[in-house]
């Protein structure tokens, strides 16, 4: 019955062609599944959608303001200011905290005959589907509200179209940066250079400082308002301020802006189909491993690399050992170590130099501004870089996913294997973070501080050690089984923001007293910190693990059904 | 008097989820230094009896006892006696071979020399000594199933729990595997495997067990369940399986 045209037969044209409906639908089907019988996961988002809400309703109030109160010298300004804010916000947060929603994962589409630009559109539409693009919509039409109070119907109909064009550009940005990052960490080779690319984009905090230093000084408007006017005309501005060009009489700007517009929305979007193909194909393999010199020594001198050599040869050194090398060899651990190094180093160094600026009142530079920073100030700012380095640890165990089995299987008791990987995570972490203690006092040119600020960031990232040990264990999660190291579950995002958030505001509260004390104590504190707070820290540390390893103990079974992806 | 426990019981063992029965209460005696074959066709419950048998997954109801020692109320002596090779779960697979193998000692308290030893001899027999530096991420199907073996293995245990060795396996490592195995039994250590491969089964078990829909529905030696038929025509008949009528399709033969 073998008729040669069978092949040729079979697959007829399709009959419907497949549209972004389908994928919206899709998407919807696959979120509406995943709270089906699971109380908690439904309580969470609608948690996740109130505090979006809020931040929608505090955003529309914000660009609104100029309209309601029909003052259009500022509208230019909140315009680009606040909307350059959303895009770059758009760009970094998924990099640095969030991550990106792969719920349609697009390698899950690589055997369906779809043409790039169908899977492309297709994605960019289940993209929208989401609660923050429904907030950023709220909240951007307090821009159209504006334009139509300063500049009657025309203004607003081009601000909605503006609003519009600005929030695809939001989406496309996110998932073009994210796919490409993700598919340059994927490959062993360059991942060097994304790590020197995701230091660069970090480095665009540096002109948001000025900008938000200027800012603080009320007197100098008028060179805010030029820079406003310059950002406006980026692709950062430029739909977010084409409505307020048409009130105040600059028609002639609004074409050319939403043209700006949709031409940024292209390319990001052909940038991101490129990434997308990569991500594809490169979902089975990620490419030849680089043939390894060949094994010296036995297998247990293997195991253990340079970093962990020191280690005893048993138990818990076999946990330090295989953790070190997953910091470095999993791309999505990887991805977390270089954001603690990069945002570990910025962050600081713009908190203490605004709030010094702040507190200046010539504003004479950044050398004035640098003077007045206090000990209270550096101790604050420690205190976010060790909270942010601790909560990589939050889902240690969704690292893991499945292969946790084995420690299970071979009985690990809890505390080894908490201060196990507490230890081989500390090995990465706090060579970076006491170069970010040692700089920071550098670059604010007090030496005499490396007391303090070493201190405070020691006792800050070993409360949040034991915070998050705590975490780890009761509010695991699986990570979907993706090469995309920024790719998130489906209803994770909001599961996972919260966490987040509840785990680096304990974090800060277990560091507080190292701020009261830096308030009250004054200069005998400047030495002391630096004993007192490796003291602290480290008891923290231990006694987070002494604790959090009974409970793990209790669930183990219960902890890899969580972090166990599911199919 | 010394009591001979056997290798593994099962009482009563009972899991849910989401309101779908996966398994409806197991009991099972496998004794010791027996070779035992887990039958079920796909979604039976296998995965879901093992997983709670060997300690990844808490049942909701009943208990298992490893040689005598109740898995749940006292783990660390059950799961010394126990190797593990799971099915669908992934390995620390970032690491090398030989890196993987040493993890699996060092972590069971082993002695660093005797890892060192022991995982070259595994290497060498696994034919994965040639895969050098190679991630097990990026080793064949066959490769993982031999190196989670190896992992399994390397303790020495007495009893050895494998979830579907078979599956994706060719038949030259399938052969390897038998081998192994065969001599492990052999030297006194008991096998517990899952499998759907009827061939494989009849050829290595000295009891069999037939799980479908969450129950135990046949269980003995060998012969016991076999009887005078294929082994095959006994699993067809106890699972109820259907046979195309050659009407539904026919589209398939154009």
């Amino acid at each position: 019955m073998a008729f040669p045209v069978s092949a040729a037969a079979a697959p007829a044209a399709p009959v419907r062609p497949v549209s972004a409906g389908h994928f919206v639908r899709l998407k919807l089907r696959v979120m509406g599944n995943n709270f089906r019988g699971q109380g908690w996961r439904i309580a969470l988002f609608i948690g996740g959608a109130l505090v979006g809400l809020w931040f929608a309703v505090s955003g529309f109030f914000l660009f609104a303001a100029p309209g309601m109160t029909g003052n259009g010298r500022y509208a230019v300004l909140v315009a680009a200011a606040g909307g350059g804010l959303l895009v770059l916000g758009w760009l970094l947060l998924p990099l640095v905290f969030f991550g990106v929603d792969e719920t349609l994962d697009p390698a899950r589409f690589a055997l369906l005959p779809l043409t790039r630009r169908t899977l492309v559109t297709g994605l960019f539409a289940a993209a929208l589907v989401s609660v923050p693009v429904l907030a950023v919509l709220v909240a951007s039409f307090g821009l159209v509200l504006t334009s139509w109070a300063l500049g009657g119907w025309s203004a607003g109909l081009v601000a909605i179209v503006g609003v519009l064009g600005g929030l695809l550009l939001c989406v496309a940005a996110s998932r073009a940066v994210t796919s490409a990052f993700a598919s340059m960490l994927r490959s062993r080779r360059v991942r060097d250079l994304a790590a020197v690319l995701l230091a660069v984009t970090a480095a665009l905090l540096g002109p948001l400082q000025v900008f938000g230093l200027a800012a603080l000084r009320e007197a100098d408007w008028s060179r805010l308002t030029g820079v406003a006017t310059v950002v406006a005309w980026t692709p950062f501005g430029a739909p977010w301020t084409a409505g307020i060009d048409v009130a105040q009489g600059r028609v002639w700007a609004a074409p050319v802006k939403l043209l700006i517009t949709a031409a940024a929305i292209g390319a990001l979007l052909v940038w991101w189909s490129r990434s997308l193909e990569s991500a594809m194909v490169g979902a089975v393999s990620a490419g030849k491993a680089p043939t390894r010199r060949g094994a010296t020594g036995g297998a247990v001198g293997q195991l253990f690399p340079r970093l962990a050599g020191w280690a005893r040869r048993d138990r818990f050194g076999a946990l330090v050992a295989r953790e070190a090398r997953y910091w470095w060899r999993d791309a999505r651990r990887r991805a977390n170590l270089i954001t603690i190094a990069v945002v570990g180093i910025f962050v600081p160094v713009v908190i203490n130099v605004t709030g010094g600026d702040f507190a200046a009142t010539d504003g004479a530079g950044l050398t004035a501004g640098v003077a007045d920073s206090s000990p209270v100030v550096v101790t604050i700012s420690m205190l976010f870089v060790g909270v942010l380095a601790s909560v990589t640890l939050a889902n240690q165990f969704g690292f893991d996913g499945s292969a946790y089995a084995a420690n299970v299987v071979a009985g690990v008791p809890g505390r080894v294997e908490l201060r196990a990987r507490m230890t081989a995570f500390s090995l990465y972490v706090l060579p970076m973070l006491t170069v970010v203690a040692v700089v920071l006092s550098v670059v604010l040119g007090r030496p005499s501080w490396i007391g303090l600020t070493t201190g405070s960031l020691a006792a800050t990232y070993g409360a949040g050690l034991a915070v998050n040990s705590f975490v780890s264990v009761l509010g695991a999660y699986s990570l979907p089984e993706t090469s995309n190291p920024f790719a998130m579950n489906s209803g994770a995002g909001v599961a996972k923001g919260l966490l987040t958030i509840l785990a680096m505001v304990t974090s800060a509260v277990a560091a507080v007293p190292m701020v009261v004390a830096a308030a009250l104590l004054g200069d005998a504190w400047l030495w002391l910190a630096l004993p007192v707070g490796i003291g602290y820290g480290l008891g923290a540390a231990l006694l987070g693990a002494y604790l959090a390893g009974d409970v793990l103990d209790r669930r183990q079974p219960e902890l890899l059904a969580t972090v166990t992806p599911r199919r | 008097m010394t009591v001979e426990h056997p290798a593994l019981a099962l009482r009563g063992l009972a899991k849910r989820f989401d309101g779908t029965i996966a398994v409806a209460g197991v009991d099972l005696d496998v004794p010791a230094g027996s070779f035992y074959g887990l039958l079920g066709p796909n979604g039976a419950g296998k995965t879901t009896t093992l997983s709670m048998a060997v300690g990844l997954l808490r049942p909701d109801a009943g208990s298992a006892w490893v040689l005598g020692h109740d898995v749940w109320q006292d783990p660390v002596t059950a799961k010394r006696l126990l190797g593990v090779m799971p099915d669908g779960v992934r390995l620390f697979d970032r690491l090398t071979g030989a890196e993987l193998l040493a993890y699996h000692g060092l972590l069971r308290g082993m002695d660093p020399a005797v890892v060192d030893q022991r995982a070259a001899e595994l290497l060498d027999v696994l034919a994965l000594g040639d895969a050098g530096r190679t991630l097990v991420v990026d080793y064949s199907a066959g490769m993982k199933k031999k190196i989670g073996l190896a992992c399994a293995l390397l303790h020495g245990p007495r009893l050895l729990v494998l979830d579907e060795p078979f599956e994706a396996v060719d038949p030259v490592s399938a052969a390897l595997i038998r081998d192994i195995l065969t001599r492990y039994a052999a030297g006194g250590g008991t096998v517990v495997f899952s499998s759907h491969v009827m061939e494989v089964v009849e050829r290595l078990c000295s009891h069999v067990a037939i799980l479908a829909g969450g129950t135990i529905k046949r269980v003995g030696t060998l012969s016991e369940v076999r009887g005078d038929r294929s082994l095959e025509q006994v699993f067809v008949e106890v699972v109820g399986g259907r046979t195309a009528t050659g009407e539904e399709l026919s589209w398939l033969s154009r």
